[in-house]
């Protein structure tokens, strides 16, 4: 006999929980509603400024999982799979609504999230400038290219699945992040001696 | 380790899990430690992109335990309502084939039983009342009665509006609190309800419950007539009876605009009206308010709140010489008085504000643009 033991959530992995939940098991779907749901929240509150608005959206995400759970299809990546859900509800919140109707359309919603600097990690002075000019560099980009970095680093995704959350094809999800990398390192290389000059002036 | 020697950019780094554990928790220390120093070329590397991570860090998810938990908590209540009305549906469906359709067999025999039913019930029962609708509930209510002979206009709490009739009375809390807005009516008024789907909105007139999200109608419920009536306008209203009255179906109803709803009280039985401009009982009773138009194209401002006076039988006071040469083109259709009043100051302008006090409307302005 094959014990499920849902109670176990560590060793249970997003697949493993997804297919209990599209059979049906309540607690799979509020094992996977624990996990995701902050940074779920986080991701959404990068592209409006609503905190509750951007809630009640994910919220939906999840209602609309369980009401329509028997059309779910059972290959997907559960957390790209969410984040692009987010991420289309906010868009269309956004379209919905009137006030914004005239500012914003479908591509518009930006990603108005800004990475801050481990200082926890850091120790010496040299490292501190480097990193805070990197992360102004980064903070610079173009918000696009900002949010593919974030789906790809802060969140994991891989490209194919940054492109299926950003509703683009998967050269221009590379491209996003290409560019991205690449003209950061150029900023940086440029600058970067003389910042170890300052500092090396400085002490 | 073996296979990251083919490692050339800090994007390599970037993308392998072991990495980032090493840099924020020191996972692993010593095996990265050895294999950066191995070679000059892919220590810098490696420095680099520490820097990168470093200089990428994301904020913290803020949420604690607790807001997780209330916000599941908050998605299981949702899916329960929407199953309820996916249950709700067919049910209706049949609802109205049957009305339309005249499965005459079928109607006739449930009007009988229903009949009989109430015939030997309706001695026991009486009218629900007002009162006793107040005394369910436990909150504060303000309630205000008009005894005055013309409609009195009431904003409440959330920027709904409602025209009270004569000889009518409408409770309400001051501050709606909880997930529901509800009032308890007796006599005639006409709701304008501010949309929030989050909170929906509830008007309990004697035996009948109304629902809506944000929409106007208008319910007639006097104590000492036979019938009460819902009227809508706009958007969508959903009806049920009060299920305080033990002996009616729990049977929901959803009115349209430009349909109603008369309840006849002798036996407890609802009778939707599809047309009301078929109804010779609803077009005598139309007010002001039902009759005019609030979509103005071009129209001189003073026009407006013209239309605005007679419709909510208030008086507006405005700078006529600075307004005088003031265009608009709105749709104030479906909006409660505040609502409209707002947009019709944003539309202007130039500092311009209102102040409502009872029935007397002031408006600031400097003109327009």
């Amino acid at each position: 006999m094959v014990k499920k033991q849902l109670s176990q959530t560590e060793i249970l992995d997003d697949s493993t929980l997804w297919n209990s939940l599209k059979e049906g098991n309540e607690n799979a779907f509020s094992i996977l509603f624990k996990r995701h749901y902050a940074h779920l929240v986080r991701y959404g509150n990068s592209f409006i400024p609503f905190p509750e608005k951007v809630q009640d959206c994910v919220q939906d995400v999840f209602t609309d999982i369980w009401i329509y759970k028997d059309k779910l299809s059972d290959k997907v990546v559960v957390k790209a799979y969410l984040l692009s859900c987010v991420r289309k509800r906010i868009t269309r919140s956004q379209e919905r609504d009137r006030i914004f109707r005239l500012s914003s359309s479908i591509d518009t919603v930006e990603f108005l999230f800004d990475f801050s600097i481990e200082h926890d990690l850091i120790s010496d002075e040299t490292t501190a400038s480097k990193v805070s000019h990197l992360n102004h560099l980064i903070n610079d980009l173009p918000s696009r290219q900002k949010e593919a970095l974030y789906l790809r680093y802060t969140q994991e995704l891989t490209v194919d699945q940054i492109a299926d959350t950003l509703d683009i094809n998967y050269q221009s999800a590379n491209n996003l992040l290409h560019r991205a990398l690449l003209s950061l390192r150029k900023d940086w290389k440029g600058n970067i001696c003389c910042i170890l000059m300052l500092v090396s002036l400085t002490f | 380790m073996q296979h990251r020697t083919n490692y050339t950019e800090i994007e390599h780094f970037l993308a392998d899990e072991s990495f980032r554990l090493w840099v924020h928790f020191n996972d692993d220390q010593h095996q990265w430690e050895e294999w950066t120093l191995e070679n000059s070329n892919r220590a810098k590397l490696v420095e680099e992109a520490r820097l990168w991570l470093l200089a990428m860090k994301a904020p913290n998810d803020t949420l604690t335990k607790d807001e997780v938990q209330n916000a599941l908590e908050a998605t299981w209540k949702k899916i329960e309502r929407v199953e309820e009305n996916k249950k709700e549906k067919p049910v209706l469906k049949l609802l109205r084939k049957r009305w339309f359709n005249g499965v005459a067999a079928v109607l006739i025999l449930s009007l009988l039983t229903g009949w009989l039913y109430n015939q030997t019930n309706s001695d026991n029962d009486s009218a629900l009342t007002y009162s006793e609708l107040i005394n369910e509930n436990e909150e504060g209510l303000v309630e205000q009665t008009n005894n005055s002979d013309k409609p009195q206009i009431i904003t409440l709490s959330d920027g709904s509006s409602v025209l009270l009739q004569p000889n009518s009375k409408l409770s309400y809390p001051k501050i709606f609190a909880g997930n529901e807005r509800k009032v308890y009516l007796s006599g005639e008024g006409f709701f304008e309800i501010s949309k929030d789907p989050k909170k929906p909105f509830f008007v309990f007139a004697n035996e009948i419950v109304t629902k809506v999200v944000g929409t106007s109608f208008k319910i007639k419920a006097y104590a000492n007539q036979p019938n009460v009536e819902v009227v809508v306008r706009t958007g969508k209203v959903k009806v049920r009876s009060n299920e305080l009255i033990s002996n009616s179906k729990d049977e929901l109803i959803v009115l349209l605009p430009n349909q109603a709803l008369r309840f006849v009280r002798k036996n407890l039985s609802f009778k939707k009206i599809t047309d009301i401009t078929q109804d010779e009982l609803l077009i005598n009773s139309k007010s002001n308010i039902e009759q005019l138009g609030f979509e103005f194209t071009d129209i001189p401002v003073s026009q407006i709140f013209k239309t605005i006076e007679q419709a909510y039988l208030v008086k507006i006071d405005f700078p006529q010489s600075k307004l005088k040469d003031c265009y608009l083109t709105t749709s104030l259709t479906d909006q409660p008085l505040p609502e409209k009043l707002k947009i019709i100051c944003k539309s202007l302008e130039n500092n311009t504000s209102y102040e409502m006090n009872g029935n007397q409307i002031s408006i600031i302005s400097d003109g327009c643009n």
